[in-house]
């Protein structure tokens, strides 16, 4: 998940701090020195994390962009200089920009706040942001929540009895709430001191980085697996529902279906799916409960079968995907994806929860395998909603002028050739003045009739006398008034020449 | 959740009611004559004829349906929509009930009502009002809907907010008659909420929002003023617009975007062959309604791209975003994009030619990929156009910086220098458990099939070796084909059940034979084996196969057959029990420390390991060392350990042929019935 480290950088933070009798350091020397113990912690544990930094006083900067090189963020930190006041809901915007230039609105990340615990003064201070918030309209709106999913934690460099602290310590909270997503409200433990500060800053970075593991389950075969990036919960809303969900440790497949048929469904996240050996019970069968664990090292992990492997290479031949479940009526595919370059990988692909997650492939409780059910019973995919769309009903829509214009031009073009298009000419005319009834269109029919007689007379030697006799009796149909019933339908005249 | 507001749980457009003015003003025409220029070239003789121009009715009904038409196709459920026509009464046309939410009930209502009423027959005693269809609205609002009922059924103290909307179109003396009209409405609202304290049936409205469209002909100026939203009451939003009659449409298409949360796209250079020649051909536009969030990821990014490609359309008040057709390379549903987001969409002019063009294209199964132009240079693929199953979606792909950039390949993790996975029987095993839909008439009141297809996953997989090198049954498919893909049914017939023994008898035969056993994977390089040992070890996995698979009393005469017919080790002295295997293995541990990593390998593959191919592999492995899959090619597994003690106890050779006396074939029949031979489990 990548992190922003968001670094007040105003006067207040060169408030000294007392630490012994003749030591005095600041407390942005302190928040320097946190924030490289989490980067010495990540370069250890997770290496692959994606960090940027950025400071902001009344202003907001972009020190350093999103990066795995954790070295350059160190070296950016030494050359901070020193600004004027906090704002702190401009940085906010700040980070918003930054991360969704980067990211995109779908990418969770983590913002790191630090600060002094001193949440600013007059305009642009935080409680002056929450006293207008609900004043705000589009051109202005407030930056939490995030635009894409965010958890923000706020690190306040200062003593827990400080008078500021104890100020802003709602508002701080406030803030974290607003944003989602479970984030924290960390301040030193036992007094400020560089040893608090950074047992601090390691604690949030093993809280950031936990590692997702649980097990890939197909019938009686498994793997260990991690997630990554690590899954975060999901809350879905819908009408009248608010619901979060969180990713279950066991994925269990149900079956499988064809790339194909699943389309390119809305993912709320993806993750690759790595295989894990770190317990020593890759694939060791559940009913025989041996604890070898001891001699984990001499294995070597690459040469060790491992479901996972089997699954990709099988579903990359046959081109399909396995359904899993994630959770309790929750579903996702996996997959085999590869990046641009040749690596290929197991990719698990969460839908939103739900089993009507997928219009098109159905209710996903009620798929089955073909020899469960009787042949009757058996769909196919994609599953057909009940009701038409109005794009595929040649519905009628007369709200611009050319709508009704190329309708009547349609029942002309027919009316010319008759008799051979009278089944078109009467579908089409039954259509417009079906049409007609209902919107209150009666001028039209009367107007219909007029252009049909009209027509009669301007009918060329060489039209078929069947065509005359057609329209006279479409337009003498069209003027009755009786016949305004949505169900009466216009049928064609019994002439000589069509009655065989 | 503190950050989840009301408005998004408790949307006002779960629920909104149309109340159109059917008094018989509305029956005079709008004045703006439709244009049959088409008549006119047709030849000098024609008679020009009166000009026909729609109603002040006609325009209202048909906004409105247009208005439902978009809804409906964007959010086929939960968006509901009602219609009242107001004259001396109201007039309903359809309910709350999912089965009247569609165009055709709405339609059928409006022909069955007819035009309004003429003017020339009203008399001065007829009450003509919109007000009877607005009290009716308030009464309809207070109606619970499927999605209310359920939600209050299901928790009784829950919080329900009643929200809603009422579109009126009207047309009002002045400013003053319309105050009045609102201050009728909001009286009303009161008096419902008053009424609804204590009625079981009804909900009180916590909050209507109340659009007033005044229209009037193009040729008339109107006397009402626009009104932007402001509270009448707490319970109460009004806003005025007065539109022209032929521009109601127009008016509700911007109306509806903040309503429901939508946005526009125009797709931009379409191809399309000229109706009058064919052989070229012309770029055209086509607009587009669907979710406002589709837009999210490409708007909130880049703020100069977002700006270039945010547009307002002639006459229009709303914002449409031009997004480039891109004509598809390939069929895109090959490969899972990587999607964010995905939402119905419906064109804006549905039987216009270029929308038509658009949309066949898609639904005949083609998808369209959507290009975003970038201020730096270069354009991005940002959306794309698909139909499933006659729906027609736009789903947004990933445009920014994935997280996943250069990840490790699965080949570099755990498992991954294996190469001799069962690839080939796993993809079969794949399409043995391909998911289908149930078609949906046969789907009412069925529980969940997911826990049937996961447990009918588990049977297949009982006994399932990973690796080619761990097993030797399932390389020998041309001697038990068709018995595993039989065994792991759930029932099978009798006529499968003698296929089955009938796959062991042969087993039998050949053994007796002494025909070795040719490994269809193998080919050449199992050689090395020797018959009798290759043999014992397919017995053994066969048996295995056969324990682990004893689904059905049949399934268990299969198992018996197995049993009576191949003689295994069943001397006293062969049942090891699991623990005195691990006793001794501590012992041999202290050795050879090698020995105990290798047991870890015999008991990696699948539940009920399976007797690795350790004993046949060793030659193998002599023989050819560069083999990668021999991972147990110089390792001893559980199974060694269990073999060679088994050596070390003497074992009578077969009687038949020790001499030349007649052996009784089964002596063990009666004993070995009800246990395998190889008591393994550790319960």
């Amino acid at each position: 998940m990548p992190t922003v480290l968001l670094l007040d950088v105003s006067l207040s933070m060169v408030r000294p701090v007392q630490i012994s009798e003749n030591v005095e350091i600041s407390r942005k020397y302190l928040a320097i020195q946190g924030i490289n113990a989490f980067l010495d912690c990540l370069s250890v544990h997770s290496r692959l994390e994606f960090i940027a930094l950025a400071a902001f006083s009344s202003l907001y900067e972009e020190r350093c962009a999103f990066t795995r090189d954790y070295n350059a963020i160190k070296l950016e930190l030494q050359k901070l200089e020193d600004h004027d006041k906090t704002a702190i809901e401009s940085a906010l915007h700040g980070v918003n920009q930054l991360v969704l230039g980067e990211w995109g609105n779908n990418s969770a990340c983590q913002i790191v706040l630090i600060t002094d615990g001193n949440a600013g003064i007059g305009p642009m201070s935080l409680s002056e942001s929450f006293s207008t918030l609900n004043h705000r309209n589009v051109s202005n709106p407030f930056p939490l929540p995030f635009s894409f999913p965010a958890k923000l934690h706020v690190v306040c460099i200062a003593p827990p009895d400080d008078p500021n602290l104890m100020k802003s310590k709602p508002l701080y909270q406030r803030l974290v709430d607003m944003a989602g997503y479970n984030g924290s409200l960390l301040i030193p433990e036992g007094g400020l001191s560089e040893a608090s500060v950074v047992t601090m800053f390691q604690k949030l970075a093993e809280e950031m980085y936990t590692s997702f593991r649980g097990t890939l389950k197909c019938g009686n075969l498994e793997s260990r697996i991690m997630l990554s990036p690590a899954p975060i919960p999901y809350i879905k809303v819908t009408d009248f529902d608010s619901q979060t969900y969180v990713l279950s440790e066991l994925i269990e497949v149900c079956g499988f279906i064809p790339i194909s048929d699943v389309g390119s469904p809305m993912a709320i996240s993806r993750h690759l799916i790595l295989p894990t050996n770190n317990l020593g019970k890759e694939n060791v069968p559940l009913s025989m409960e041996i604890d070898l664990t001891s001699d984990d090292d001499t294995t070597e992990d690459g040469k060790n079968p491992s479901f996972c492997v089997l699954l990709h290479g099988a579903l990359k031949v046959e081109n399909m995907s396995a359904l899993v479940t994630v959770g309790d009526n929750w579903f996702g595919f996996i997959y085999s994806w590869a990046d641009s370059k040749k690596k290929s990988n197991l990719m698990l692909t969460v839908l939103t929860p739900g089993s009507d997650a997928i219009p098109w492939l159905g209710d996903l409780c009620h798929l089955d395998s073909t020899d469960n059910l009787p042949p009757d019973q058996i769909g196919s995919f994609p599953v057909r909603p009940s009701e038409k769309r109005s794009y595929s009903q040649n519905g009628v829509v007369w709200i611009r002028q050319s709508g009704l214009q190329s309708d009547i031009q349609k029942i002309l073009r027919h009316a010319r050739k008759l008799p051979e298009k009278t089944q078109q000419f009467y579908k089409e005319l039954n259509r417009l003045r079906k049409a007609a009834i209902s919107l209150g269109f009666l001028d039209l029919l009367n107007g219909l009739a007029y252009i049909f007689e009209q027509e009669c007379t301007q009918l060329p030697g060489s039209a078929h006398p069947d065509c005359a006799l057609q329209l006279t009796h479409a337009a003498e149909v069209l003027r009755k008034t009786q016949n305004k019933d949505i169900k009466f339908v216009i049928l064609p005249l019994h002439t000589n020449y069509n009655s065989s | 959740m503190a950050f989840i507001s009301n408005s998004k749980i408790f949307p006002a457009n779960h629920k909104t009611i149309f109340v159109l003015d059917h008094t018989p003003y509305f029956g005079i025409s709008c004045e703006s004559p439709i244009e049959f220029e088409f008549l006119k070239s047709r030849a000098p003789g024609f008679i020009p004829f009166n000009p026909i121009s729609k109603s002040l009715w006609t325009c209202s009904v048909e906004s409105a349906i247009e208005y439902c038409r978009i809804v409906w196709d964007l959010f086929p459920q939960g968006k509901l929509i009602r219609f009242f026509a107001s004259d001396t009464v109201a007039h309903i046309m359809n309910t709350w009930s999912p089965s009247q939410q569609n165009l055709n009930h709405v339609m059928n209502g409006m022909s069955l009502m007819g035009v309004p009423p003429p003017i020339r027959q009203t008399q001065q005693s007829k009450d003509y009002s919109v007000v009877h269809g607005l009290r009716a609205a308030i009464e309809a609002l207070g109606e619970c809907t499927d999605l209310q009922f359920e939600k209050r059924k299901a928790d009784v103290n829950a919080k329900l907010i009643n929200k809603c909307r009422i579109i009126c179109i009207t047309s009002a003396r002045d400013n003053d008659s319309m105050k009045r009209l609102q201050e009728i409405f909001n009286n009303c609202l009161h008096a419902h909420n008053k009424a609804a304290l204590n009625s079981d049936t009804y909900l009180p409205i916590d909050h209507c929002h109340l659009v007033i469209i005044h229209t009037f002909p193009v040729n008339i100026e109107s006397q009402v003023t626009q009104q932007p939203a402001r509270n009448i009451s707490s319970l109460l939003t009004t806003e005025v617009y007065p539109i022209k009659a032929p521009q109601i449409s127009n008016k509700l298409s911007s109306l509806i975007l903040q309503h429901y949360e939508l946005a526009s796209t125009t797709v931009t250079g379409i191809p399309m062959k000229e109706e009058q020649n064919a052989s070229s051909s012309a770029n055209y536009d086509v607009e587009i309604f669907h979710s406002k969030e589709a837009h999210t990821a490409i708007l909130k990014g880049n703020t100069a791209d977002s700006l270039a490609i945010r547009t307002v359309k002639e006459g229009l008040e709303y914002e449409t975003v031009t997004l480039k057709w891109c004509t598809p390379r390939g069929c895109a549903s090959s490969e899972l994009q990587n999607c964010t987001s995905m939402y119905r969409i419906t064109p804006v002019e549905v039987n216009s030619r270029p929308s038509l063009c658009l949309i066949n294209f898609l639904l005949n199964g083609r998808s369209v990929m959507l290009e975003m132009p970038r201020k730096a240079g270069g354009k991005i693929t940002s959306h794309l156009l698909a139909s499933h199953g006659g729906e027609i979606f736009i789903h947004t792909l990933c445009t920014a910086r994935s997280v996943l950039e250069d990840p490790p390949s699965i080949s570099e993790g755990c498992g991954g220098r294996v190469t001799d996975y069962r690839i080939t029987d796993f993809g079969l095993l794949i399409q043995q458990n391909r998911l289908l839909p149930i078609k949906s008439n046969y789907v009412g009141g069925l529980p969940s099939s997911i826990p049937k297809v996961k447990a009918r996953l588990g049977r297949h997989t009982k006994y399932w070796p990973l690796t080619i090198s761990s097993t030797l049954i399932f390389n020998l498919k041309n001697y038990i084909d068709p018995l595993p893909s039989i065994i792991t049914k759930e029932k099978i017939t009798d006529e499968e059940m003698v296929q089955c023994k009938q796959v062991i008898y042969n087993l039998i035969a050949l053994e007796s034979k002494h025909e070795p056993l040719h490994l269809a994977n193998m080919g050449q390089r199992s050689k090395g084996q020797k018959r009798e040992e290759q043999y014992k070890i397919m017995w053994n996995e066969l048996e295995t196969l056969l324990k682990n698979n004893c689904h059905s009393e049949t399934h268990k005469m299969v198992y018996n057959c197995l049993i009576e017919c191949h003689k295994f080790n069943s001397d006293e002295s062969d049942k090891v029990e699991l623990d005195q295997a691990l006793r001794e293995l501590d012992q041999m541990a202290k050795s050879d420390s090698d020995v105990r990593a290798s047991v870890i390998r015999a008991t990696t593959d699948s539940p009920m390991s399976p007797p690795p191919l350790a004993s046949i592999a060793s030659p193998m492995a002599r023989n050819n060392q560069n083999r990668a899959g021999g991972i147990y090619a110089t390792k001893r597994s559980l199974y060694d350990i269990f073999m060679a003690q088994d050596k070390s106890k003497t074992r009578l050779d077969f009687a038949g042929r020790t001499g030349d006396n007649v052996a009784k074939l089964y002596p063990n029949l009666k004993i070995e019935n009800d246990r395998g031979p190889r008591e393994m489990e550790t319960e």
